[in-house]
């Protein structure tokens, strides 16, 4: 509405120009139709601008015009109505006149509102101006602030900069200026100037350094220098030995002759005496029977051919430092006694020291040790080391077999010959993994070891029959510290261990030996075990491999020899894969360390025309009792160290006659993979359906068992 | 002095506590398995023994005539009596589920056993050896006499699979090896009759309660039906000749047989079936992989074992009511006890390849085992 009253102004108004409009302005009281018709000539061809028109007038003004123009209105409308009262003929003329008058008024009415539309109009955008200039300010301001506050940071940043030589330990000032030379401590500049100063001393420092680097390296040129003489004295120290060797060789004949070799025992003997009890009586009983056995033999002079060799190693010098010798070497009971003090008192002061320390203290074993060579007939030998735990008051061994031929060592046959295994179960049980004497177990409480396991390794194992050759027997009930030395309990088990050593090297280095044959698909047959076998067996083994005990008890056809408790981990444990055309048997081998007087046991597994194992198959069942329980018709002689192959062998035949016998499916076409070869009495029998496994010998034909 | 004192007051009460760790740690062990199966068997002698039960197959089974008593025989030729009383009673131990007694019965395996009201007959190769139940269990166990069927051939000595009583003549018939079925005078001790017709050796043996009548089932593949009086082979089934039930790659040998007047069960190489004698017709054929070694009618369902842990229950219509399972990987015989003298010990046995006696007091489950 307001634009549009607007134009028409401009329109109305377009005629008047700048003077009369002011001229207008200023006698606006007497402003009356006619007047605007003039003003509207005068105003002819000029642009008139309402807005500017405001700037110059005044609004106080405006607001009594307004006013006035208001009163006026009032008194023409109380006019009109006045003469409209009366009536009569003059009257509309009058009021017409009247009426023109108050229309002049209502323009200038609506020409005031105008004005006032413009100055409100304007009036907001100052204001709007007005807000954005402080606003930008405000930005500004703040700006400024961050500004500030981000150089606050840094420069507290740099006042904190710690430099790092800083942490470098210098030389006090005193002992710098005393040393230091001049050109590099320059103490005109740097007395003053603690910038300079610090400068000088890290130059100082510098130097030094340098000077002790060049000092190390020469220390080091030189150690090696001695370390090459180390070398040539040693090698010369080693070339020495064979031929102080060979002297003694050469004078061997002489000593016998002149009965000597009693001197060098002697000198044996008075190393003894520095052995702790058991390993003294262990000494004693060992050489003794050493020397019984060879007497036994034969009338040649004993030292040629010995079948048990008795030495002692180790620092006698330290074996002295440790114990206060005895008075008399025969008196074990001072002599036990003596060795009770002597670990009291050293453990008193112990009592502060780390756990770890603690430890090894608890497992130190006595600096001497008793070396004991076992011969057996093929001239393998058998190097048993045994050590005496002082403090737990046990005894341990170690293990090592040599052979007289360099043996080529089949990937299968890894463990058999190692020191950790090869002595296992030598008596039933014996695993030697857990302290024998139970007092220990309270000893261990105390410094935090679990079970002695995992030292054996280090340590020697702690069979029990090492304890009774130690002479130490360990009562079940009272753990006590009242475990003496026993001369007799050594000697009551002195053969039996020595004649099961012997088997034992002997049962596994003929296994070594089997091993070795096994892995390239042969199983070795002895001459005397022919008899056992048919001539012709067709199934071959194919492979022989160890696992490990894991895989084993994963296998799935070994359960019920695992549920059984014959799985245990000191067990070695093979695979083997026997095979015949399309069927693959896999065997998988338990050997107990205990071989060959306890029998390996045989688990399988046929693949052929589906998977059979004993569970869904009785003939794999028998095939297995076959093997595992009529293992006594398999041994050979005595020692029966043949009996894995035999039944290997034994596994081979049975997978013959098992595929051989096995009923032709009418319904197939084509002829039997396994033409039966063996001559059977009957192809079943019994309930479940047996095969004819048992091979009769002269005869050569199979029947049932 | 006072300060080695202060440290041994110290360490004392930190001792008892490892101590007290260390005591209920090895009780939780104790609990958890048995001393035994930690150590394992170590000597030569117990890896035998181990091995020799892990290899032990129980083929017969018979109940004593009083209902308390079972005996098993195994592959080792051993007879063990087991006490069932004992072993069902509220106060049972693990001791009562061990055999009373245990003898060495024969040379080879025990195959088959029977029970008449006194005797224990038991049958292996080539013989049958009976026993007095009363001094059995006096622990005296003393064979009372043995007798070998007249067999033609010397090589080898045939093996006795079935024993069979025949109630109405006082005989027992014998099966085996050789082929043929002898009939035994139990009065006498001779032997009447000999059935010939089985072409290879004799698995199973089954009477027919209202005629003299015996079914025989072997090798061959064949189920034959014998008359007693006559000693005449009456009828021949051959099963393995039906396309429904033969399985030619299980082989055609019987392995199971029972009979209940008109109806008769077989299995084995073919699938278990349900037979109609008269008609010579298959009715229901078992859906039954497995070859089954043992069968038997019970009240309205048939009762198999064979390859395989379960005991199966049939309806006749050939619906599989359940599989119990058990606890040897393979069942070769079962036994109701079903003697009215001990209404307490009502139970079903199974056993097979293993040295343990499933005993299922219902049929539902598996109460225990006796083992060898």
């Amino acid at each position: 509405m307001v634009r549009r009253r607007q134009s028409i102004c401009r329109r109305l108004w377009s005629f008047g120009d700048v003077a009369s409009l002011v001229c207008c302005r200023d006698s606006v009281r007497t402003i009356c139709p006619q007047n605007i018709c003039s003003l509207r000539a005068h105003m002819e061809g000029k642009y008139y601008s309402e807005e500017a028109e405001v700037d110059l007038r005044d609004p106080g003004r405006d607001y009594e015009l307004y006013k006035y123009t208001c009163q006026e209105l009032q008194r023409l409308m109380a006019e009109i109505q006045d003469l409209k009262s009366r009536g009569g003929k003059d009257v509309a003329v009058e009021i017409e006149d009247r009426r023109i008058q108050s229309c002049v008024h209502f323009m200038t009415l609506k020409k005031l509102n105008r004005l006032a539309h413009i100055r409100l109009k304007k009036g907001r955008d100052q204001t709007h101006e007005a807000k954005q200039k402080v606003d930008a300010y405000h930005l500004q301001l703040q700006n400024l602030l961050y500004e500030v506050m981000h150089l606050q940071k840094e420069i507290t940043k740099c006042l904190e900069f710690k430099s790092k030589h800083e942490e470098i330990d210098l030389v006090s000032l005193e002992e710098f200026y005393k040393e230091a030379p001049p050109d590099i401590s320059k103490a005109e500049v740097t007395m003053g100037d603690p910038h300079q100063q610090t400068l000088a001393r890290l130059d100082w420092e510098l130097e030094q350094r340098k000077r002790l680097a060049e000092k190390y390296r020469e220390c080091l040129s030189n150690k090696e220098k001695i370390l090459k003489e180390i070398e040539v004295k040693k090698e010369y120290l080693s070339s020495l030995q064979p031929r102080l060797n060979s002297i003694m060789q050469a004078s061997l004949p002489v000593q016998e002759y002149l009965f000597m070799p009693f001197d060098q025992a002697h000198k044996q003997y008075e190393t003894a005496r520095h052995l702790p009890p058991p390993l003294y009586v262990l000494f004693v009983q060992a050489t003794a029977y050493g020397q019984a056995c060879a007497h036994m033999k034969s009338s040649q002079p004993p030292r040629q051919d010995k079948t048990l060799s008795v030495a002692i190693e180790g620092s006698v010098d330290e074996a002295k430092a440790l114990f206060k010798p005895p008075e008399d070497s025969q008196d074990d009971e001072s002599d036990s006694d003596a060795e009770e003090e002597q670990t009291t008192k050293r453990r008193r002061p112990t009592l502060g020291v780390q756990l770890d320390d603690k430890r090894k203290e608890m497992l130190k074993r006595h600096p001497l040790s008793v070396m004991l060579d076992l011969k057996c007939k093929d001239d393998s030998v058998l190097h048993l080391t045994f050590y005496y735990l002082m403090n737990l008051n046990i005894m341990t061994v170690k293990a090592k077999v040599t052979t007289a031929t360099e043996l080529i060592t089949p990937i299968s046959a890894g463990d058999l010959l190692s020191p950790d295994s090869v002595l296992s179960c030598l008596y039933p049980g014996d695993h030697g993994k857990k302290t024998p004497n139970p007092a220990n177990q309270y000893q261990f409480d105390k410094v935090g070891i679990l079970t002695l396991r995992d030292y054996v390794l280090d340590l020697g194992h702690p069979y029990l029959w090492v304890q009774k050759l130690g002479g130490l027997h360990f009562p079940k009930e009272q753990p006590q510290h009242t475990v003496i030395a026993d001369h007799s309990l050594s000697a009551s088990h002195m053969e039996t261990t020595m004649k099961l050593l012997k088997t034992r090297v002997q049962s596994r280095l003929a296994l070594h030996k089997q091993f070795a044959s096994l892995e390239h698909g042969i199983v070795p047959v002895t001459s005397d075990c022919q008899y056992l076998f048919p001539a012709k067996v067709v199934s071959r083994l194919v492979k022989w491999v160890t696992i490990a005990h894991e895989d084993y008890m994963e296998l799935h056809f070994t359960k019920d020899i695992v549920e059984a408790g014959l799985a245990g981990d000191t067990n070695l444990y093979y695979m083997a894969l026997v095979e015949r055309g399309t069927a693959k048997l896999q065997a998988a081998v338990v050997l107990n360390p205990g071989y060959s007087s306890i029998p390996p046991i045989f688990q399988l597994c046929l693949n052929w025309k589906g998977e059979k194992t004993n569970s869904n198959d009785d003939n794999i069942r028998a095939m297995e009792s076959e093997v595992n329980v009529c293992y006594k018709e398999l041994c050979g002689p005595r020692p029966s160290h043949q009996l894995l192959t035999n039944q290997l062998q034994r596994l081979c035949v049975l997978l013959d006659v098992y595929l051989e016998t096995e009923s032709h499916d009418d319904s197939v076409e084509g002829p039997k993979e396994f033409p039966q070869e063996k001559m059977c009495l009957r192809l079943f029998r019994g309930p479940s359906r047996m095969k004819p496994f048992k091979y009769n010998h002269p005869q050569g034909f199979f029947s049932h068992r | 002095m006072p300060g080695s004192e202060g440290a041994g007051e110290e360490l004392f009460p930190e001792s008892c506590f490892a101590l007290a760790l260390r005591g209920s740690w090895t009780l939780a062990w104790g609990l958890e398995s048995h001393p035994e199966i930690l150590r394992g068997p170590n000597t030569k002698m117990e890896v035998f023994q181990t091995l020799q039960r892990l290899h032990m197959t129980i083929f017969s089974q018979s109940v004593s005539p009083c209902g308390k008593f079972l005996a098993a025989g195994n592959n080792y030729g051993q007879i063990a009596v087991f006490s069932l009383s004992a072993a069902l009673s509220s106060e049972a131990k693990e001791e009562s589920k061990k055999p009373v007694v245990t003898f060495q019965a024969h040379d080879g395996p025990v195959y088959s056993m029977v029970s008449t009201d006194r005797h224990l007959l038991s049958a292996g190769d080539g013989e049958v050896k009976a026993w007095l139940w009363a001094e059995i269990l006096k622990k005296g166990c003393k064979e009372l006499w043995r007798r070998q069927p007249p067999y033609r051939t010397s090589l080898e000595v045939p093996e006795i699979n079935a024993l069979l009583l025949v109630p109405k003549e006082n005989s027992l018939i014998l099966a085996g090896g050789d082929c043929q079925l002898h009939a035994m005078d139990l009065e006498t001790g001779a032997f009447t009759r000999a059935l010939r017709g089985h072409t290879d050796y004799i698995h199973c043996l089954a009477l027919r309660e209202r005629s003299p009548e015996v079914l025989s089932g072997g090798e061959d593949g064949a189920v034959r039906l014998w008359d007693l009086r006559t000693a005449k082979e009456v009828q021949t089934i051959e099963v393995y000749k039906h396309e429904e039930c033969s399985r030619p790659h299980n082989g055609r040998w019987i392995g199971c047989l029972a009979t209940d007047s008109d109806w008769m069960v077989c299995g084995g190489g073919p699938a278990l079936t349900l037979w109609h004698l008269r008609s010579s017709t298959p009715t229901t054929i078992f859906p039954m992989r497995a070859p089954q070694k043992h069968v038997t009618f019970y009240q309205d369902l048939i009762l198999s074992a064979g390859q395989g842990r379960c005991v199966n229950q049939w309806q006749l219509s050939g619906e599989l009511k359940a599989q119990v399972p058990g606890s040897s990987p393979g069942l070769l015989s079962l036994s109701l006890n079903q003697q009215p003298a001990a209404p307490e010990c009502k139970v079903l046995t199974a056993a097979g390849n293993s040295c343990r006696v499933d005993v299922f007091t219902n049929l539902g489950y598996r109460a225990f085992s006796l083992s060898f």
